[in-house]
């Protein structure tokens, strides 16, 4: 008796957990959609952008070269930004950046962090470190706005010196099934391996700036510092996004599996039970005839 | 050679051509084959470009311009083609600038100010850049 009513209960737990998946994987499909537009479409831009700054960086003379490309080991600290969603169930996603967030910490034993993202706020403060920000995420496709603050914090500490490095981790997104956490260094532009590549030709080329080097370059850096962070903004939202939806895919599935399965136990259990009660009668029944 | 312009929201142009004019804060400068490498910024307002004897416009709202050899990268903040360019679209939009504009002046944050100005600048372009195009076409045997 017990047994058919727990697992009725059983099955229906199991049907409302499916049902809230299935409505979280169709909500984080159609973020997807959206995020992974804005993501494909950026992404040249952003690709031709850094190309530019490069190839200027290698163009140009030492005396020109703007703050954000000195190399200047000072100090030897770094600020790390690191990237998280703030909302979890999103599969290993959240543990495979905690991985490279802890990997990266301890190659980095005195770095200063800013932090986006509630899932990363509570494990930052398990370090000994300097934590200079921390922001959420937020849940929808993120606004360019949210780069201004952390470049304002960049500057800060980057261009008083106050650190070497600005790196930042986030989650690359290669496809749908597959997003890695990445660390990538922001500041300094890094400059191309010219030694072995024998693109010697191309280095000697006079190039012309108008209206000079120094006017445009820091409007031109600004503009790939800005264009750059906003694109790993856009790159971990849209890995978010799709690791739910495989997530939250997966959960439906073995919802409806376990549904099955007490379903069949279910009817089982039914069976039995009515052919036991049906024993009952007909033995009792014999048993009167008997008697009589 | 070849043209690619590029935008955060996708690209624009990408194809052969033989000359582009572009506006840069120092005047317009046109570019020919085998041109200087050169790095420039590029000022809000209106591309031309020809490829074989015929002109295409362009409308750009500023960013940058690098050209190496045989090679011209543009990356603009915003650029459309005259031929896409909407203008029924782009009148109401710069019907709702112009409201934006005139009537919540006061109790207005100086961003939403600066981007109903941007839009206006923009659709204002936009439809200069149209405009042209419907003249050219309209010269018969074109």
């Amino acid at each position: 008796m017990a047994t058919l009513l727990s697992l009725k209960r059983r099955i229906r737990a199991a049907q409302n957990v499916s049902k809230t998946t299935k409505a979280m994987q169709m909500i984080a499909a159609s973020k997807l959609k959206k995020a992974q537009d804005a993501t494909l479409a950026s992404r040249p831009y952003v690709e031709k952008v850094s190309l530019l700054v490069t190839d200027i960086a290698t163009r140009i003379e030492q005396k020109d070269f703007h703050p954000y490309m000195k190399t200047n080991s000072l100090t030897g600290k770094s600020l790390i930004i690191a990237l998280s969603p703030d909302k979890g169930l999103c599969g290993g996603l959240i543990t495979n950046i905690l991985r490279e967030f802890f990997a990266v910490s301890d190659a980095n034993k005195d770095a200063s962090y800013v932090v986006v993202g509630k899932k990363l706020e509570g494990q930052v403060t398990k370090l000994q470190n300097e934590v200079l920000a921390s922001f959420h995420f937020g849940t929808t496709l993120p606004a360019f706005g949210v780069v201004f603050p952390l470049i304002k914090l960049i500057d800060e500490y980057y261009l008083s010196e106050k650190v070497d490095t600005v790196k930042v981790l986030y989650t690359d997104f290669t496809s749908i099934f597959s997003q890695t956490p990445k660390i990538v260094t922001l500041l300094p532009v890094t400059l191309p391996d010219t030694s072995g590549t024998g693109e010697k030709g191309d280095q000697n080329n006079f190039s012309l700036f108008e209206p000079n080097v120094s006017g445009l370059l820091p409007d031109l850096l600004k503009h790939y510092l800005e264009m750059t962070l906003f694109q790993y903004f856009l790159e971990s939202y849209v890995s978010e996004q799709a690791s739910r939806m495989i997530a939250m895919q997966n959960a439906t599935t073995n919802a409806k599996d376990i549904i099955t399965e007490l379903q069949l136990e279910y009817n089982k259990t039914r069976q039995s039970k009515i052919t036991s009660e049906l024993l009952d009668i007909t033995g009792s029944k014999r048993a009167e005839g008997a008697q009589n | 050679m070849q043209l690619d312009i590029v935008t955060p929201e996708k690209i624009v142009y990408s194809e052969e051509i033989d000359e582009l004019t572009v506006p840069t804060p120092q005047g317009e400068i046109s570019i020919l084959p085998e041109h200087i490498a050169l790095v420039t910024r590029v000022s809000e307002g209106e591309l031309t470009v020809i490829v074989k004897g015929k002109t295409y416009y362009l409308a750009v709202t500023g960013g940058f311009l690098q050209v190496q050899k045989d090679k011209i990268t543009l990356l603009a903040d915003y650029a459309i083609r005259s031929d896409d360019i909407n203008t029924q679209k782009v009148l109401e939009a710069r019907k709702r600038a112009e409201e934006t504009l005139t009537k919540k002046r006061e109790g207005m944050s100086e961003r939403d100010f600066a981007v109903a100005e941007s839009e206006m600048r923009r659709a204002i372009l936009e439809l200069k850049v149209s405009s042209k195009r419907r003249k050219h076409s309209n010269i018969p045997g074109q």
